[in-house]
């Protein structure tokens, strides 16, 4: 009995003594300082894709690694390469398909990219949670692109990346029906109308509304009036969290907008995301506010689509759109900060780089002079570019996660006639404002 | 088996284990967790105590189990308890060390008027690479050159400097240029070079070929716990408060980076104080037991009637009504209420097309209800379809051909003979499908989002489940709060838990039919 014990007892501590020896021993990491010359370029050449939805995997020995979506890849990959080639370092671009939380997620256990392709509404969350640092563009530099993109990359007045396209919403018509654009939203109205009595049509506008609302759709009735809109801005041009106007004089007015399309049922809370495409694209509906990840769809349709800044409103002026904008992040945690600073700011302001983005995805380039040179040829981008020329940001402040829900539904609400538009804008503030106090 | 290959099976066994357990323990010590490197191990000794000697027998069935239980059941509880004391959520994930740091950091400003250089880095000639101190060496945008250490900006002479194109220095007499891969493997040395100048400000690099002159405003005062940013006159002071840094002269102004750090029970005693949260939980509690129960009622009888239907021997071509029949259930449940919601669409819905109805059926609290319902209906009853066809078959003959020769009828055979039995071997599963349903997110979120909101709180929607409910709550502030949802998930455990146990009990009095 004793003799087992003990036999049970060598053998444990002998597996003790060989577990805390690898537990002990902190591993040695391959250091990457190759000597000038016999550091060879190489990449993947091919962007590498996750198996399923997971966060890609980083690979210790590349020197930067890069995430993007897929439809960016091969864009990302081609300059990637050069990059490597001309610096002599091995980078990898890999596509990432939740970027937003799986940047957070894997930064936080040091696992993130030391570049990521992303929007500017994720900046002031990013922000928060020390997942991106400052990225320091000269100021010719920053001059050469479209002011309301860089004014997208900045929080707090730090700037934290690299623009490279702008999106927003405008108004899709159809030319076969409708040959010249409305200007303002009675003609369109009564355009609409016109060819359902005509039995052309089957519906004025095809938007975006849903049981639930949408803010971004709706937020460019309240932007028609002057002092409408969600946040005031401060002298610096950043969003106020502290300054709520979404029930302001004029973003009532807007909401009374709202009431009166959704009691002619020009605006619906059965119209959402499954729907709103497929009514133009058949026909049914002659205008659709929507912005440019529609055109593809309109055109395998058959469409002769136009596509025209939003029509102003009675009493106000034009409808607004939140203005989208794609960008280069750095991460702050980047084990190659000095190659991704590099990179983004060398690379990303490049002409031939803005257009080859622009070729993947079809939003006008944040660059004035790649900008210019794509408008010339496509009639597309300088209409979505002419939509939004007025349109500010989207909020990038973390508050704006509060605004979403409240104030979607309130328009749904108001749209569906459930709420008179003042009772229902004063109970969204109040409640915006509750969340954002939460924390 | 004769007793050495039995041995050695063994043997081989309880070494593969052990090298996974290193192997894992490997990982751990990789991503630097200690605890959790000296847990593996004691895992592993532990399993080699019991399975390498001759004691011990009863733990030799249980340990396996027992470590499963820990691992997939125990450990997530506990951490979910765990959590639920902490703030951690978005703007409170790091230390408050490290949010200082950031603050800090993030503060820096380009000094205006200040010139653009172009950079290199460099080390002093025969300096190692690896570790030598580095310079930074400048080309101002006239053409001088200069060269930037800790100390601070010297100039270097013009003899036998090459630069490129753009100005960048590519060789200097006395200096060594690094390789972008060189450099780039000092990112930290780089990052904390600032090159002191005469005005306050520091020469920092951006990337690898340009430098700019920076200025932090933010500066941290250890002694008194404030940070001063200077950007603004008078300078702005920001003192902790709740795990966030918070302007002392005006409270709504405050950085955005917080840190994490323990709340003690303040989550659960806003689950139970905060007023929209109480008005809310009694409705969606008495929605979501209503819910799950409907579920598993209606679910179970249409599945066990048609199991009932189709276990008849006279019904010929059951293969490929049975199949046609599971499909349901082999479609992904995901797309599935994605098409059940565009059928219940008001208006272009083909409910209400095909029957002539213009039900609301996603607007109204009641019409969202029964969409739901019916949606699970669909989903549901192919499982309790496939489980009671086993169950029935399993049911002996000669049972009900007793009970015909006892003069029973068809009704009277079903409810006191198949009914029992079938329920012992179903009881379990109802219970399950009870627990899934009682926290059927997906079904919920992606057919009605908890809608349709009445009155003006979106935080309380008619359609809730509690488990939708505790996630738009735990997300519907600024930032998702990650402990405040783990107090609600737990205080969901324990009312799952609760009810779950009288459930038990009568399938343990059903057991006793056998």
């Amino acid at each position: 009995m004793h003799k087992r014990a003990l036999g049970a007892v060598a053998v444990t501590g002998v597996a003790a003594l060989a577990l805390s020896a690898c537990g002990g021993s902190s591993p040695t990491t391959p250091s990457n300082t190759g000597a000038a010359g016999t550091s060879k370029a190489t990449t993947s050449g091919t962007p590498e894709t996750p198996s399923g939805t997971a966060a890609p995997v980083r690979d210790a020995n590349v020197d930067l690694v890069i995430w993007t979506d897929a439809d960016r890849s091969k864009a990302v990959q081609k300059y990637a390469d050069e990059f490597a080639a001309e610096n002599g370092v091995t980078v990898k671009v890999q596509i990432a398909t939740d970027t937003r939380t799986q940047f957070k997620d894997a930064t936080k256990v040091g696992k993130g990219p030391d570049v990521v392709v992303g929007a500017h509404d994720w900046l002031g969350e990013l922000v928060q949670n020390s997942t991106v640092a400052p990225v320091n563009l000269s100021s010719d530099v920053a001059g050469k692109f479209l002011p309301s993109a860089v004014a997208a990359t900045k929080f707090n007045g730090q700037a934290y990346g690299v623009p490279y396209a702008v999106e927003n919403i405008g108004l899709m018509y159809n030319k076969d029906l409708v040959p010249n654009p409305p200007k303002t939203m009675d003609e369109l109205v009564a355009t609409g109308e016109k060819l359902v009595k005509e039995g052309k049509a089957k519906q004025v506008l095809s938007q975006f509304v849903s049981k639930v609302g949408n803010a971004y759709f709706a937020y460019p009735y309240l932007s028609a009036f002057p002092e409408g809109g969600i946040f005031a801005t401060k002298p610096n041009g950043d969003y106020d969290p502290n300054k709520l106007i979404v029930n302001t004089a004029d973003s009532v007015k807007g909401g009374e907008v709202l009431a009166d399309l959704g009691k002619k049922k020009i605006l619906s809370t059965n119209v959402d995301d499954t729907n709103q495409d497929a009514l133009f694209d058949t026909k049914a509906a002659p205008f659709m506010i929507s912005g440019p990840w529609s055109v593809a769809k309109a055109k395998e349709a058959g469409i002769n689509y136009g596509i025209a800044p939003l029509p102003s409103l009675t009493g106000g002026g034009a409808m607004q759109p939140f203005l989208g904008v794609q960008m280069f992040y750095v991460s702050s945690k980047a084990k190659n900060a000095a190659l991704a600073q590099e990179f983004v700011t060398n690379y990303i302001p490049r002409k031939d780089v803005q257009l080859a983005l622009f070729e993947v995805g079809k939003r006008p380039p944040a660059l004035k002079e790649a900008y210019d040179e794509v408008a010339a040829t496509d009639p597309d981008v300088k209409a979505w570019y002419e939509a939004g020329v007025d349109g500010k940001p989207m909020p990038n402040i973390p508050a704006m996660n509060s605004v979403w829900g409240p104030f979607g539904q309130a328009t749904a609400d108001i749209i569906a006639g459930k709420a008179g538009a003042k009772e229902r804008l004063d109970a969204a503030a109040k409640e915006i404002a509750a969340n954002i106090a939460k924390g | 088996m004769t007793k050495p290959i039995a041995l050695a099976i063994k043997w081989v066994l309880i070494l593969a284990t052990m090298a996974g357990i290193l192997w894992i323990a490997t990982r751990l010590a990789q991503a630097g967790n200690t605890i959790a490197v000296i847990i593996a191990g004691a895992v592993g000794m532990g399993i080699l105590a019991i399975y390498a000697t001759r004691r011990s027998v009863p733990l030799k069935y249980l340990v396996p189990g027992l470590l499963f239980m820990i691992l997939f059941q125990l450990w997530p509880v506990l951490y979910t308890v765990s959590l639920s004391t902490t703030n951690y959520g978005d703007g409170h994930l790091y230390s408050k060390q490290e949010s200082v740091t950031d603050i800090v950091a993030q503060s820096v400003r380009e000094v205006p008027n200040t010139p653009r250089y172009k950079m290199s880095v460099a080390t002093k000639e025969g300096g190692d690479p690896t570790t030598a101190d580095l310079v930074l060496l400048l080309t101002k945008p006239d053409g001088s050159t200069f060269v930037g250490d800790k100390t601070g900006l010297q100039p270097l002479a013009a003899t036998g400097v090459e630069k490129t194109s753009i100005g960048k220095i590519t060789k200097a007499p006395g200096y060594t240029v690094l390789t972008a891969k060189q450099a780039n493997a000092r990112s930290k040395d780089l990052s904390a070079i600032a090159v002191p100048t005469t005005d306050g400000g520091g020469i920092k690099p951006v990337g690898l070929s340009e430098a700019f002159e920076g200025r932090a405003t933010v500066s941290y005062d250890a002694a008194a716990d404030r940070l001063t940013d200077d950007a603004t006159q008078p300078p702005a002071v920001y003192a902790p408060k709740d795990a966030r840094w918070v302007n002392v002269a005006d409270p709504s102004q405050s950085f955005p980076q917080g840190w994490q750090e323990s709340v003690g029970l303040a989550n659960y005693t806003r689950i139970f104080t905060d007023p929209t949260i109480r008005s809310g939980f009694v409705g969606i509690f008495i929605w979501n037991v209503a819910f799950a129960i409907a579920s598993v009622l209606t679910t179970f009888l249409l599945g066990m009637l048609i199991a009932l239907l189709f276990n008849d021997p006279r019904l010929r071509g059951k293969a490929v009504y049975r199949s046609l029949l599971i499909l349901p259930y082999a479609l992904p449940g995901f797309v599935t209420a994605l098409v059940w919601k565009g059928m219940f669409n008001q208006d272009y819905g083909i409910i209400n097309q095909t029957l002539g109805l213009s039900v609301d059926w996603l607007g109204t609290p009641a019409g969202a209800k029964a969409a739901i319902l019916i949606t699970n209906l669909w989903l549901g009853f192919p499982y309790m379809f496939i489980v009671c066809t086993g169950a029935l078959q399993s049911i002996p003959q000669d049972v009900r051909e007793a009970a015909t020769i006892d003069g029973a009828n068809a009704f009277r055979t079903l409810r006191s003979i198949i009914m029992p039995l079938l329920l012992v071997a179903v009881g379990p599963l109802l219970l399950a499908s009870f627990a899934f349903n009682f926290n059927n997110f997906g079904l919920i979120y992606l057919l009605t989002k908890g809608g349709p909101f009445n009155g003006a709180d979106t935080s309380i929607g008619s359609s809730d489940l509690l488990i939708t409910y505790a996630y738009r709550l735990a997300f519907s502030g600024v930032a998702p709060n990650y402990g405040f949802a783990a107090a609600v998930s737990v205080v969901i455990f324990l009312l799952v838990a609760l009810m779950s146990i009288p459930g038990f009990r009568r399938t343990k009095a059903l057991e006793e039919v056998n």
